[in-house]
């Protein structure tokens, strides 16, 4: 029959144009889009001659991991925000394994107890404040945020998203759930418009007048003041950088990471270690900070020069962990105050 | 016996497996829904489930109202009406179909901004400064969600209206004329209910799982609600129970809508088929009717179009041509592939439930397409679920050292797309098999030809204009379809659809807009083959 050939000629072009993956490849499961990752396998397939496969997804490759079970081709798995490593290992979809390089280059408070998952950036989560409108000095603390003094000022992404959230639960387990949610449902008073967009959009947003104060990731700050359009450069020239909870007796600044872990069933549990080793080395931890303007975790390798120009800053040495194990109720006090 | 097995032919139980088939990643879902959530119910009751529920419905009466008037009224004047341009109008309606929803939602958000374009001129012009000088309407609201959602589903609407409109007798047109009745509304509207309800029913199913624009408009719906609680609260059985929530609302929607046109018939059966001619028009009726046209396709193409464009030319960008080149080759296979498996599964399910004369075969046919009402992402791991379970089978099959396996194969997303888009051809199938009468099937199989010869010899010609709307649709469909294959793709595959949202994800629309114009341009080809068909007279 006619549909027939054709139906079968098409799957063969299909196939032909899927590139078939060999064992001896490592196949790796990325919550990271390819054009951040990309850079840094092309290095690791230099350097050990090992290539790589991947599948980028924002969601759902955890369930996707689990159903295949034992039969899963993964090996290694890469994530961004610490509530995604955590599904993981809560779905105990990932190896334990023991590497001293691993130990030595990730601080005790950035990877997992059970040496299954481990942390290979970091970003701040930061104020930004108008230059014009706001004054240096007037806002040093998270907690200022909820201050009825910056009623309608105030402009962020909203609560549900994992930065929020992750920030929200850093609030939980410094102030308790009673206090972090009276300070959620100040900052939520003091907004200056419906939560929405990414944070670009917040600092947007301050360059136009809507509001004077936002929260953003700091990788956000160096994608804008670098940017190939000329006017997102300019709205990154309205801004101070504020480091939040600098005082000599506080926390620290609230810091979320990327990370990975070797897949549970992984059949190149040597070659996905050696890939999470290269990750925590010299070379890789200064590209993190140059692709992405993200901060090292090896406590060995210093910050870029960029990164280093907008300041030094003290982080919450909260284990990170807990971040994660605080998301529900983060996300319930999310819900309750409508941020 | 209600429901005999014995009684079934070759075709009929072919049926009944495949539909059972289809459904199963749907009860995978339905069956995660009744794990532990939890107490989460609760919390949601008290706090936002409300919120949701408001937001959806208000958005789904809003793009139900706005893609009637838009797809029905561009319908009616372009089959009745002939003026100058109206051949390139036809054509020109189906374009918003090649443009995915969220990435007209990103391009109209850049154009209606506070910095956009369309409000500095405002300022520019008015003398205005600052915000507070002036009030606009907020896009990432619900009316902008509205807005952009109804300029794009509209056309599903516009293309089955009009296939109607047209094959609509021309006796029955003189009828009400003699009565001097309004030929639209008791005579064409009437006719071409079951092909609009159609065009809304996939509306509907597309507003109610879409993720992308509601995302980006921080809109919170009952599917944003579903993430929320799987990714923010870590119960994926809360977000299934969500999930089938909203799919029972929108199976109860269809339901009341098949009962209460159960009964009546929408089929011609006298032989002489002459069809009503458009009339000629010209002057301010003509302009009249060449703005209602234009404004639709205005807002769901050209506009978002020039954005993109613009956004493309203003910042440099790199990407590899190859590679891109390569990804362009390959959406167009799997797509091409993806609509004609559900092509030929739809005529099978869809001819054979149909004429079956048994009810439950027809029951089980509807809910084997109703994948299309859920979140993709969701769908997705129904599929991972179920294809994990098939897999273990397979595994337990073939002892311990099987190396064969579905999950993570090319096999398991084209199952995914027919899971999710089979409502497209299903439902173009049977609104053509509607219009057709049966008495032409009888007779055929009275004069002793098969079932299977009957079919092809009789019934696929007659319905060849549904069979390839519904192959366009869902060739569109899955070209622009990004959360299953996202998540269910092979190793190392790429749509253009997946390479958009790497960039897009970041809000970085200057590096997203090359592909986003491409997989536009793609989905441009099959729709104006489409119009081509439609016109002519096979």
């Amino acid at each position: 029959m006619n549909i027939l050939k054709v139906f079968a000629m098409i799957f063969a072009l299909i196939l032909s144009s899927a590139n078939l993956v060999k064992c001896e490849e490592l196949n790796i499961y990325s919550h990271r889009q390819p054009f951040l990752i990309n850079p840094f396998l092309e290095e690791f397939t230099k350097k050990t001659g090992i290539t790589t496969n991947v599948i980028y997804s924002t969601k759902g490759l955890a369930q996707r991991l689990r159903s295949e079970g034992k039969n899963s081709p993964a090996d290694v798995v890469l994530t961004v925000d610490i509530g995604r490593l955590y599904i993981y290992q809560d779905m105990d979809l990932l190896s334990v394994i023991s590497s001293k390089k691993l130990s030595e280059n990730i601080p005790e408070h950035l990877k997992s107890l059970d040496n299954t998952w481990f942390g290979l950036s970091k970003r701040a989560r930061i104020i930004v404040t108008s230059k014009d409108r706001v004054e240096v000095g007037a806002i040093s603390r998270i907690e200022d945020l909820a201050d009825p003094r910056w009623k309608g000022k105030i402009c962020t992404r909203p609560g549900s998203h994992v930065y929020s959230r992750a920030l929200m639960s850093s609030m939980i387990a410094a102030h308790g759930l009673e206090e972090a949610e009276k300070w959620a449902t100040g900052l939520v008073s003091n907004l200056a418009r419906r939560p929405q967009g990414n944070d670009r959009a917040q600092v947007k947003a301050i360059y136009e007048g809507q509001c004077d104060i936002a929260i953003i990731n700091n990788y956000y700050f160096g994608k804008l003041k670098y940017s190939d359009k000329e006017d997102q450069r300019t709205w990154a020239r309205s801004l101070n950088l504020v480091f939040p909870n600098q005082g000599e007796t506080d926390r620290g600044a609230h810091v979320n990471i990327s990370g990975g872990g070797v897949a549970k069933y992984s059949k190149n549990k040597d070659s996905a270690i050696k890939l999470l080793e290269f990750l925590t080395d010299e070379f890789a931890q200064n590209l993190y900070g140059e692709i992405n303007f993200e901060y090292p975790v090896n406590p060995k390798v210093e910050a870029t020069s960029e990164l280093q120009s907008w300041g030094s800053f003290k982080e919450d040495k909260l284990p990170i962990l807990t971040i994660a194990k605080l998301s529900r109720e983060a996300q319930k006090i999310i819900d309750r105050v409508g941020w | 016996m209600w429901l005999n097995l014995r009684t079934l032919d070759f075709w009929q139980a072919t049926v009944l497996l495949l539909s059972i088939l289809i459904f199963c990643p749907l009860v995978s879902l339905i069956l995660m829904s009744f794990g532990d959530s939890e107490g989460l119910w609760e919390h949601l009751l008290d706090t936002v489930l409300i919120k949701y529920v408001k937001n959806t419905l208000f958005l789904m009466i809003g793009v139900s109202f706005f893609s009637l008037l838009f797809g029905v009224l561009s319908a009616w004047i372009l089959t009745n009406y002939k003026f100058r341009f109206s051949k390139i109008l036809e054509v020109l309606m189906l374009l918003p179909l090649a443009c995915p929803a969220y990435l007209v939602a990103y391009a109209y958000t850049d154009f209606f901004e506070y910095a956009g374009p369309v409000q500095g001129l405002i300022r520019d012009l008015m003398g205005w400064e600052i915000a507070s000088d002036y009030i606009f309407p907020e896009i990432r609201s619900l009316g902008g969600a509205i807005f952009v959602l109804s300029s794009v589903l509209y056309p599903y609407i516009y293309l089955l209206s009009r296939t109607a409109f047209r094959e609509t007798p021309n006796s029955y047109y003189e009828v009400a004329q003699l009565y001097n009745k309004n030929i639209f509304w008791i005579v064409s509207l009437p006719l071409a209910r079951p092909a609009i309800v159609a065009g809304l029913a996939l509306v509907c199913m597309e507003v109610v799982s879409d993720f992308g624009t509601v995302e980006y408009f921080a809109l919170e719906t009952l599917t944003l609600g579903i993430f929320n609680v799987w990714i923010g609260m870590n119960n994926i059985n809360a977000a299934a129970q969500i999930s089938t929530f909203t799919f029972i609302f929108i199976l109860m929607l269809l339901l009341v809508e098949i009962r209460s046109r159960a009964g009546k018939r929408f089929n011609d059966t006298s032989s002489r088929q002459t069809y009503k001619k458009a009339k000629d028009i010209t002057g301010i009726e003509a302009s009249f009717c060449i703005v209602g046209c234009l404004i639709p396709v205005s807002l769901g193409f050209f506009i978002p179009i020039m954005i993109l464009l613009s956004n493309a030319f203003s910042s440099l960008n790199f990407h590899n041509y190859y590679e891109v080149a390569k990804i362009f080759t390959n959406t167009l296979l799997v797509s091409l592939f993806g609509a004609l498996c559900i092509m030929v599964v739809s005529i099978v399910i869809a001819c054979t439930a149909y004429f079956s004369g048994k009810r439950y075969l027809r029951i089980i046919a509807n809910f084997s397409a109703s994948g299309y009402a859920f979140p993709g992402t969701m769908l997705a791991i129904g599929i991972l679920v179920f294809i994990g379970l098939v897999d273990k089978a397979l595994g337990l099959l073939g002892g311990t050292n099987s190396n064969f396996y579905l999950n993570g194969t090319i096999f398991m997303l084209i199952f995914a797309y027919i899971v999710k888009f089979q409502a497209v051809g299903y439902g173009a199938i049977l609104s053509g098999l509607t219009k057709t009468s049966p008495n032409l099937i009888w007779a055929s199989r009275s004069l002793g030809m098969s079932f299977q010869k009957t079919i092809s010899r009789i019934t696929i010609p007659l319905i060849k204009k549904s069979i390839v709307a519904g192959g366009v649709l869902a060739f569109v469909d899955i070209m622009k379809e990004l959360p299953i294959t996202l998540l269910l793709r092979p190793f190392n595959f790429e749509t253009l659809a997946t390479f958009t949202y790497q960039f897009a994800h970041d809000e970085l629309m200057g590096k997203a807009s090359v592909p986003a114009l491409l997989i536009i341009f793609v989905g441009l080809i099959p729709v104006l083959f489409l119009n081509r068909v439609l016109r002519s007279n096979i």
